[in-house]
This record gives C-alpha cells, structure tokens and sequence, in this order.
C-alpha cells in the first residue's frame, strides 16, 4: 500500500529535490486542513515557492529579515547569562524552585551541528531527565523529530523546561509584546500552533522509551517582551485544541494516499528544472496541472502559504465566495459564487428548491440597499 | 579616551598596583604574570613613543611571537584579560564588552572578540606557551568539547574552565558578587562613584536575582544597594555551589586523565564524542 503512493507522490514532484515538512509547513496543516493542493505539495515535498514563481504568482512575503533579527535578538537576550532573565519568568509562572537551575545547551554537539547527530543527543539527554538522572531543568534549542508520511522531520523548539514534578513544558520564545497582559490574538496561535507540534513531537520521543503522554504539559509558556519594554514576561497557553487537531491532521497524512487516487495519472508539478536550475516547463502546462487539484481558498492563508496569491487569482477567476473570507462564506451555506449570489439578489436567477430560503434572504437585503441608496440621493 | 597611549599608560598604572596587591597577598606566581604583562605594556609604550604617530595602533610584540597583524590585536587581549580577571568566570563575549565598558577605558568589540579567539588557539598551536595566557573556550563537562561562545583564561584552574548543568547559574551569580564589588569599591575611591554604565550592569544582573532589588515602603524599586546584591547572590549561590562543585570536579578529573595538554586547553575534538558515549552506554 505505502509504495505506490510514495511513487506517485515522487511523480508529482518530478525530478526535484525533496522538501521536508517543518514546523512552519505543520502549522499550515492545522490553519487550512481542507486544501488538496497544499496537501498534495507538502506531502511530495514539492517547492512550493518556485512552483507559485513559475506560475507568475511569486510568494510577496517571506519571513521579513528584520523580524528575523529581532527575534534572534530578543531570544539571545532572554538567554545571555546562564538564561538569567528566562529563570526569572520561568520562576514565576512555572514556579521552578531555586536549585532548578540545571541547563542544558542543544544547539550542537560539541560543535556538530548536524540535525540526526543533535536528535540522538537530545534523546538520551532528554530521557535522562524523564527517568530523574541529571540536574537539567532547561533544554536549550532540543532537536525533536517526527516521522510523517514516512519521512523525517525534525523540528526544533526555542526551549522545553522540565519541572520537578515530572512534566516537561514547550517554552516558546516569541517577540511580539504582550501588553496588559493581552497579546495579538493571530501570534499567539501561530505560537501555540507550532508549539504543539513540539509538543507532539516531544510526547512520540517519550513514547518511544514507553513514557507516557502526560510528561509532556498541554500548556506551553510563552516567553515575550512585556508591555512598551525589552524585558520578558511569561504566560501560559492552552494548547489542548491544537494537538488535539494537529494530531488529527498528521494521522490524515498517511491516508494522503485517498487524495492520490483521485488525480489523473499522469499528473505532475515538476518544474523540469535544466542544468542551470531553470524551469524548462511551459508556465501554462503547470498552470494546467494545478488547475486539476481542489485548492480551498482563504484569505489568512495570505499569511503562511506560498501558493496563496495563486490560489486567490484563481478564486477571483472563478468569482468563489472564497475570497471574501469564511464569515461572508458561511453566510451563503449552498452557494459558491458571487455571481449566483448577485443572480438570486437581482432575481434574474431561479433559485432552486434549497436555494429559496437564502434568494429571499438576498432580495430583502437588494431592496433594503436600493432604498437605502434612493435615500441617499435624495438628501 | 581613544588615545592608545593614554589607554596604555592607565593600563600600565593598574598592573602596577596590582603587582603591588598581589606581592602583599604573598602570590607569587601571579605576580610574576603580571609583571611579564608590565613589561609587555611598556615595550608597547615605548613603541608607541620612539613611532611618534599614535594613531598607529600596533604595538610592538614580544619578541618570541612573530608577524606584525597579530600584534595589532594585542591590546583586545589584554582588554579581554582584564574584564575577565574582574568576573573570575567563563563568559561570553557580550558580557566581556559589558564589563569593559563599564570599568575599564578602551575600544572592544564582540566582532573583534571573535577573530581574537580563531587567532589564540592557532598561535598556541605554533608555540605552546609562548605567551603567558591564552583566551580560551570552556568545556562542556561530559564530552569535553569547546563550550560555545564563553571565553576563559587558560591560566584557569580546569575546574574553573568546565562548565556543568549548574554552572552557568553559579557563573552568573558569582559574576553579579564580582561585579558588585567592583561597583562598590568605585564608589567608595572615585570622586563621582561608579560609572553610569557600571550601575546599569549591576543592575541588569541585580533584578535577575531573588531580593537583590530594594524596595521601599510603597513597594518600588529604589536605589540599587552594592551589598544587598551581594548578599542575594550569595543566598542563591550556597544552594547551588556544592553540587556544581561536585560535577565540575569529577569533569576536570575525567579531563585530566583523557585530554592530551592542548586539549585542556581547547577542548576534546569531536571524534572523542562518539567514543565517550559508547563508553557511557
């Protein structure tokens, strides 16, 4: 069964090299699960930011350079001096006792910094502090890995501390403020998002050496600037509902096999790349190709999918509902389009049977606007 | 105070009262040290002086040790040096540029630390003990390999150079003593006390430490007090020291036993990781 459909997830990437999944691709499972194509490519290990290039959609965002920086920077201060200012968060929120103080540094292996050498040292040291041997309290930069869809991936979190008591706790490192204790609601979950696939990831190491789940805490610690300042403060978050749907998500992932089958056979998304790394394919065969496969459309995928400004042209092309956002969709249960929509408002459109409800609806909410707008140019 | 004779001449006036100190105290053997480092700033001195042109950094090097561009990045050593002798523990380059800044005259750059570091293992490779100390990495206390990013002084104790679970907490303490200190004794000789940048150092590290932060009657943050940091720090520092001291111990003694001379020095190489874990296993 698991053949096949690795060969055929290899033919829809074509001759490119593989892309493994990582801990920004594992969030966009849970942000947007319903899309087929982006499904598809993560699951190929396609590249998607030159597949949406080559298709005249380049990706417009990226991760900006400077927030790259100032979230190394602010991590790096929040660790500088033995992590003196995460130990003063961690006390309060965790409530670590003086003499946890032990730390432990993952970021390489006595300067190896290859990921399989960084995971093997990261298991027997994070197991040594699971079985109560050792003076770790903080894990700096542990290398976790995930098997998906029978591929690595290793997924790395800014800390994991463990408590005394024997729970482990994901502590992300994040650089947006939280002011008055409230933080942007879409960072944090972009937070907690990629915090549960540590936590999942965390919980499959364990489980391996037959420790069970709950040494893991649900709730991860978020470490960010407080208030207007550059000082850290710390808050938990409950990350139940997303490992409970990323868990869902990953187990989906090996019956990508179900989405394989529906596609035509020779389908590919190879870009046919010549020796001088330039797409030789016609954008318009691609374009093609990609026009095969469902895409679910939303607007925050904006945010963190490569293939969105693909998929929005498309959804314009094709005037989806899908462009204008879950909330107005939800709205129209039944109807795809703006033009049914505008069809049935106008009444040039004969609804049919369950459509009724939703065309009157509409032609209330036309004539509301007429006159409306036959107020306004009388005034 | 940009002048590099002017840096000099204060840094010739330090070692000289710390000659004076360490002569008192009866220790001979870092007096003898410290005066081959006198001699050292003076021959730079005289350079300096017999060139006519200041603006010239590079002060002449002792005359074992060769080329000209190494002796450029003399005066960074010694800079390093002394910030560490102030900390008395593994630190990184970051807090040696602090602790410079906030006590000592002088240009230091964390981009010139890095180079320094490349150029002190490479110079001890070429002539073991040419020079009296060398800036060397810690060592991580079970493989043995160069700690990241924290610089020692390879006149150390190997104990003091390891760096266990505990330790960075424990350096982090006794650096925040070492520094309060310093502040205090500032205060008490200088006219206008401890420098701005010295106070901010102290606390940085002071608000980091349970009860190291005054507090007045309405519960704010009040002038920061030299002696009640150092009585916090040493407050968490007991509840740590022994178990630190313990590991580091066992770690230096396994260093001794299985590390060639250079490797005490610059940690075990990476093919010993392998070796040691198979060991362990």
């Amino acid at each position: 069964m698991r053949e096949p459909v690795d060969d055929r997830l290899a033919a829809l990437r074509g001759s490119a090299k593989r892309l493994d999944y990582n801990a920004r691709s594992l969030a966009a499972l849970e942000n947007n699960p319903r899309c087929t194509l982006r499904a598809l490519l993560d699951a190929s290990g396609s590249d998607k930011a030159a597949i949406a290039t080559h298709v005249g959609h380049p990706p417009a965002f990226g991760q900006s350079s400077f927030a790259i920086t100032r979230g190394n920077a602010f991590e790096a201060m929040v660790k500088a001096n033995g992590c003196a200012e995460l130990l003063r968060v961690l006390r309060e929120t965790l409530e670590l006792t003086l003499p946890e103080v032990g730390y432990e540094d993952l970021n390489d292996v006595g300067g190896d910094g290859r990921s399989k050498e960084r995971h093997e040292r990261t298991e027997e040291v994070l197991l040594r502090a699971a079985r109560g041997e050792g003076d770790g309290t903080l894990f700096d930069h542990p290398m976790l890995c995930l098997q998906i869809g029978g591929h690595k991936a290793y997924l790395e979190p800014d800390l994991v501390a463990f408590r005394i008591d024997g729970r482990f706790h994901v502590v992300e490192i994040k650089s947006f403020p939280i002011i008055d204790e409230q933080a942007a609601p879409a960072q944090v979950r972009a937070a907690t998002t990629q915090a549960s696939a540590y936590i999942i990831a965390l919980r499959d190491l364990l489980g391996r050496a037959g420790i069970g789940e709950e040494a893991v805490s649900d709730t991860i610690v978020l470490v960010a600037p407080k208030d207007f300042t550059n000082r850290p403060t710390g808050a938990f978050v409950d990350a139940r509902k997303q490992v409970a749907a990323l868990t869902r998500q990953l187990s989906r992932i090996e019956r990508v096999g179900d989405l394989v089958d529906l596609l035509p056979e020779d389908l590919t998304f190879d870009l046919a790349r010549d020796s001088e790394d330039r797409p030789r394919r016609p954008a318009e065969e691609l374009n093609e190709a990609l026009d095969q496969v469902l895409v679910t459309y939303r607007p925050d995928c904006l945010n963190h999918c490569e293939m969105a400004f693909y998929c929005r042209s498309r959804a314009r092309a094709e005037a989806s509902l899908d462009v204008l956002g879950p909330v107005v969709r939800d709205q129209f249960g039944g109807i795809d389009t703006t033009t049914m929509v505008m069809g049935l408002a106008r009444g040039e459109l004969t609804p049919s049977e369950d459509q009724m409800e939703m065309a009157a609806a509409l032609r209330h909410a036309a004539r509301l606007r007429a006159e409306l707008e036959d107020l306004g140019g009388a005034a | 105070m940009s002048d590099p004779l002017d840096a000099l001449e204060k840094s010739i006036g330090t070692l000289r009262r710390a000659i004076r100190d360490a002569a008192a105290a009866g220790d001979t053997e870092r007096a003898g040290e410290l005066r081959m480092q006198l001699r050292r700033a003076e021959r730079a001195w005289d350079a300096l002086v017999d060139a006519g042109e200041p603006a010239a950094a590079p002060p002449r090097q002792a005359p074992q040790a060769a080329p000209a561009a190494r002796g450029s990045q003399l005066p960074a050593r010694e800079h390093v040096h002394r910030a560490l002798m102030l900390l008395g523990v593994p630190a990184a380059p970051k807090l040696i540029v602090d602790v410079h800044e906030a006590f000592f005259p002088g240009e230091l750059s964390t981009s010139k630390l890095s180079s320094l570091r490349r150029d002190e293992e490479r110079s001890y490779r070429s002539s073991p003990g040419a020079r009296p100390y060398y800036l060397c990495p810690a060592l991580a206390h079970d493989l043995l390999t160069p700690v990241r990013a924290l610089i020692t002084i390879s006149t150390w104790t190997l104990e003091q150079r390891v760096i266990g679970p505990l330790s960075p907490r424990v350096d982090f303490l006794s650096g925040a003593i070492r520094i309060a200190k310093a502040v205090r004794t500032s205060a008490e000789s200088a006219a206008d006390g401890a420098s701005p940048e010295a106070l901010r150092l102290l606390w940085r590290f002071a608000v980091n430490i349970p009860d190291a932060m005054p507090k007045n009657a309405s519960g704010h943050e009040g002038a920061l007090d030299a002696q009640q940091v150092i009585g916090a720090a040493q407050a968490e520092l007991d509840v740590h020291t022994e178990t630190d001291r313990a590991n580091r111990a066992a770690a230096a003694r396994r260093a001794r036993k299985s590390l060639s001379d250079d490797e005490q020095l610059f940690g075990a190489p990476l093919r010993g990781v392998t070796h040691l874990r198979s060991a362990r296993a």
